[in-house]
């Protein structure tokens, strides 16, 4: 599977309402099979770029394709190329999840024979086949986010589109979720996904793009831009004895450039942030040695997606 | 009693909606345009007052009218929002009680509109100043059956929605029950007549539930009342309507129990077809068509917009249109052997006409509530979004939920076609007439659908969209209906005829004779009407359906 051809491409994409700037010249590609992480807080303009992707909103200037199908110009075979979940189940009353399913497969235009085959393996996908007689209403949030997910899959779309998939789900069912996610991306899916859930988020997908405001302020592969928006990393020092607190912190600072070192007695740690490079770092660990204290541990703190939101966040106001 | 904080939540929350106001202004705006189209004009002294008679019986007429359309919506769709929207179960858990509750929800709307009624105060006011209307005889009388109504419509509404399990079914059920009150209560004594014993004292009974004679008790119109048998005024209605009242009342806040309103969410439940488990004789006689029995892929002929509309709607699975159907066919058959067979006195006439608003009256009941839940139901429930990421055509989507709802009028319609059949064979020279009834009905049908729709793509909810297409209706096809019952008196009969033109089933009661229409011709410049506004509200509807499928 070549990754790194481009499915999903837009080129300045930009949405005014009025006066109102919903989507400021965004641009982004994710290749086939990568799950791109779309974080921003509400009214960031994530819901206004799905929608313009699944050909549901016209940008005011700019271009988005999907597999070269120009999303807002040839918006009929758009809905072909793209699965959309949105936020909202969209349910009917006294419909059963077979139904429910069935009626999607036919306004898709699959023909019954094919459409009974493809619900079998789609509720076989998303494990939905034991709950195939029950009525949607009655299901619960994580069962219809599958039965959600089940629908999108129906046409066989290249690309699927999931308005925040895992919010509302119970811990299992966000792991069956997460499971299920990487099982797509796996198959040559390619995943578009939105939620505010950021640890759960960092877990599946490989590209993140972060918008604030309309405008992208970070895209790229997840660990390239942990590195650019965290540039500090977190280091933690546990010592087997505390009264070697004082003296370790002291040798530490000494040793470190601009090194603020926050000391925690109850767990006999030592934590700061630096910009220092691994060499630099193995020289003052080296020093505390030499310095007589009995270091039990010496690691770095890893990051989150988390950090890096926060930190687009910070800069934005 | 007002320290109650549900009273004042719902008052201030309504009180805040631009709904009131609008509700507000049309009161004032109808009954001031009343008093002014029958205010006098020429010179003469008129002696005897019955100038202040004729401007007051209309606008008595009209504020009923609004108050059976006007008050409804609230209550009916107040309670179920609240058990689906969870708030209920908070407010039984906190130490109000359920006749706080209750109450609380009955005054508000009651206050409401007592509001909205007295909009229409300038307008009694400029009648009081005519001359020949009194405060105690006439207004005050007005005032409170306007406010009996409220409160009986609003104990209605209560019941109900506390028993539906959603807005628009509430709406429906609240509409159909304020109907009966209001209107069909008079049938049996009106179309029956000649009853005696404890017949007739029921039947007495069931038409002083009807606001109707009390309004022409008040409105000095008595003789028109009477000559339709109909012997109950004033009294009769404020104790019947204070019974139905109280005892609605009493089972509502019993009913507003924890306990009793912890139903499970159906999980639905598949009738299995293996060997040894297939289902009982009774339950294949009960559901011809098994509405448990897994059902098959949508065949490629049929529009699988049409297909879901039926499949989601309780009342449109086909097992329910077959007992429908049924029941239309067996009521039709029974009026029409009872004319055959029965008193000599009893012709083809006088059956044809509850036939005829036996239908107008399924009509209004299912119509709107299926027309009007087309379109708004689908934005409501966020299945308008999925539609449209879909790419079925906007044409089809539309075809599909129309011809929902029109297969099933037609099939209500053509269920009491045996009827007109036997109505035609009794009385050959009859069929032209019954030809021109099933015209009148088909174009009344088309109004009903196409309005409703129409109204449904206005609207973003079920419930506003259901209460709008009801108002709207029964104006059309009620409020003429009973423009026609105050005729001579204040209404000439001009303008009752040129009024009964919008209304076809009015026109289906004229080709048949029926008692107080065989003076009007209306057929065929209703038909040229009805489809015209049809036309014109479908046309409407699919500009909405193409614009709402576009991208935004």
């Amino acid at each position: 599977m070549n990754t790194d051809e481009p499915v999903l491409k837009t080129e300045n994409l930009t949405k005014r309402y009025g006066q109102f700037c919903a989507l400021d010249d965004l641009s982004i590609h994710v290749g086939r099979g990568q799950i791109l992480g779309f974080i921003g807080p509400n009214g960031a303009g994530k819901t206004t770029t799905i929608k313009i992707l699944v050909g549901l909103s016209r940008p005011t200037s700019g271009n988005a394709w999907i597999a070269g199908v120009n999303c807002s110009k040839q918006a009929s075979q758009i809905k072909h190329l793209v699965g959309y979940m949105p936020d909202r189940f969209g349910s009917y009353d006294n419909m059963r999840v077979h139904e429910y399913l069935d009626f999607f497969g036919a306004v898709f235009g699959i023909s019954a024979k094919a459409r009974r085959k493809r619900i079998a393996e789609v509720m076989e996908t998303t494990n939905t086949t034991y709950m195939q007689d029950k009525f949607v209403e009655s299901l619960s949030h994580g069962m219809q986010q599958r039965v959600g997910i089940a629908r999108t899959l129906l046409h066989d779309p290249q690309v699927l589109i999931l308005d925040e998939p895992a919010n509302g789900l119970d811990p299992r069912a966000r792991i069956e979720m997460r499971e299920l996610l990487l099982r797509l991306a796996s198959e040559g899916k390619t995943l578009i996904v939105t939620s505010h859930i950021l640890p759960e988020l960092a877990r599946i997908c490989d590209t993140v793009a972060i918008i604030t405001g309309g405008k992208l302020q970070a895209f790229g592969k997840l660990d390239a831009v942990m590195r650019d928006l965290c540039p500090t990393r977190s280091y933690e020092v546990q010592l087997v004895r505390d009264d070697q607190l004082d003296s370790a912190s002291s040798l530490l600072q000494a040793g470190l450039k601009d090194a603020v070192v926050t000391i925690s007695r109850p767990e006999r740690t030592l934590r700061f942030p630096t910009a220092d490079s691994e060499a630099e770092l193995a020289g003052a660990l080296q020093q505390l040695i030499q310095g007589g204290i009995e270091v039990a541990q010496f690691r770095e703190v890893a990051g989150d997606l988390e950090d890096a939101f926060l930190s687009v966040a910070a800069r934005d106001k | 009693m007002f320290n109650n904080p549900i009273l004042r939540r719902e008052l201030l929350g309504r009180l805040r909606s631009w709904k009131t106001f609008a509700a507000l202004i049309a009161v004032a705006l109808i009954s001031g345009g009343l008093v002014l189209l029958r205010w006098p004009t020429d010179a003469t002294l008129d002696v005897v007052s019955q100038g202040a008679m004729l401007v007051f019986r209309p606008l008595a007429f009209a504020l009923a009218l609004a108050v059976m359309m006007l008050v409804p919506p609230f209550p009916a769709t107040s309670l179920v929002t609240e058990r689906r929207n969870g708030t209920l179960a908070l407010l039984l858990n906190s130490p109000t009680t359920p006749l706080q509750i209750y109450w609380g929800k009955l005054t508000s709307n009651v206050c409401l509109a007592l509001i909205l009624i007295s909009a229409s105060l300038p307008a009694m006011a400029a009648c009081l100043a005519m001359g020949g209307i009194s405060l105690g005889d006439h207004i005050l009388p007005l005032i409170l059956v306007l406010f009996i109504m409220a409160v009986q419509y609003t104990a209605v509404g209560l019941w109900v929605s506390l028993r539906s399990s959603s807005s628009d079914t509430s709406l429906r059920m609240t509409y159909a029950a304020v109907l009966a009150l209001a209107v069909l209560s008079i049938g049996p004594l009106v179309w029956i007549g000649n009853l005696s014993g404890a017949a007739a004292w029921v039947a007495q009974w069931l038409t002083a539930l009807s606001p109707i004679s009390a309004l022409q008790h008040i409105s000095a119109a008595q003789a028109a009342t009477a000559s339709l048998g109909i012997g109950t005024g004033f009294v009769e209605f404020v104790i019947a309507s204070s019974v139905v009242t109280l005892g609605l009342a009493v089972i509502t806040v019993r009913q507003l129990d924890p306990l009793q309103l912890d139903r499970p969410r159906p999980t639905g439940k598949v009738v299995s077809r293996a060997a040894g488990n297939s289902p009982s004789l009774l339950r294949r006689l009960n559901y011809l068509v098994d509405p448990q029995q897994r059902k098959a892929s949508i065949p490629w002929w049929l529009n699988p917009v049409m297909v879901k509309e039926f499949r989601t709607r309780k009342f449109g699975r086909l097992h329910w249109l077959l007992r429908l159907v049924a029941l239309c066919a067996i009521i039709s058959l029974m009026l029409t052997v009872l004319a055959a067979t029965g008193t000599v006195s009893w012709g083809v006439e006088k059956i044809a006409g509850p036939l005829v608003l036996m239908q107008l009256a399924l009509m209004l009941l299912v119509g709107p509530s299926l027309g009007a839940t087309l379109i708004s139901a689908e934005v409501e429930s966020g299945g308008w979004e999925l539609l449209r990421a879909t790419p079925f055509p906007a044409i089809r989507i539309l075809s599909g939920k129309l011809m929902s709802v029109v297969w099933t009028m037609l099939l209500v319609l053509l269920a009491t076609l045996p009827g007109y059949a036997v109505m035609s064979t009794i009385q050959p020279a009859m069929s032209g007439q019954v030809g021109n009834v099933i015209i009148s009905l088909l174009v009344a049908v088309a109004m009903v659908v196409a309005i409703s729709g129409c109204v449904s793509s206005f609207c973003k909810t079920t419930a506003v969209a259901t209460a709008t297409s009801y108002g709207v209706l029964l104006s059309l096809f009620v409020g003429t209906l009973l423009v026609w019952l105050a005729r001579g008196k204040p209404f000439g009969p001009l303008f009752v005829e040129r009024l009964l033109r919008i209304n076809p089933a009015a026109a289906a009661l004229s080709e048949m004779n029926t008692p107080g229409f065989e003076q009007y011709n209306l057929a065929p410049v209703s038909w040229w009407v009805g489809g015209g506004i049809a036309v014109g509200c479908l046309i409407v509807l699919s500009v909405r359906t193409w614009l709402m499928t576009r991208p935004d």
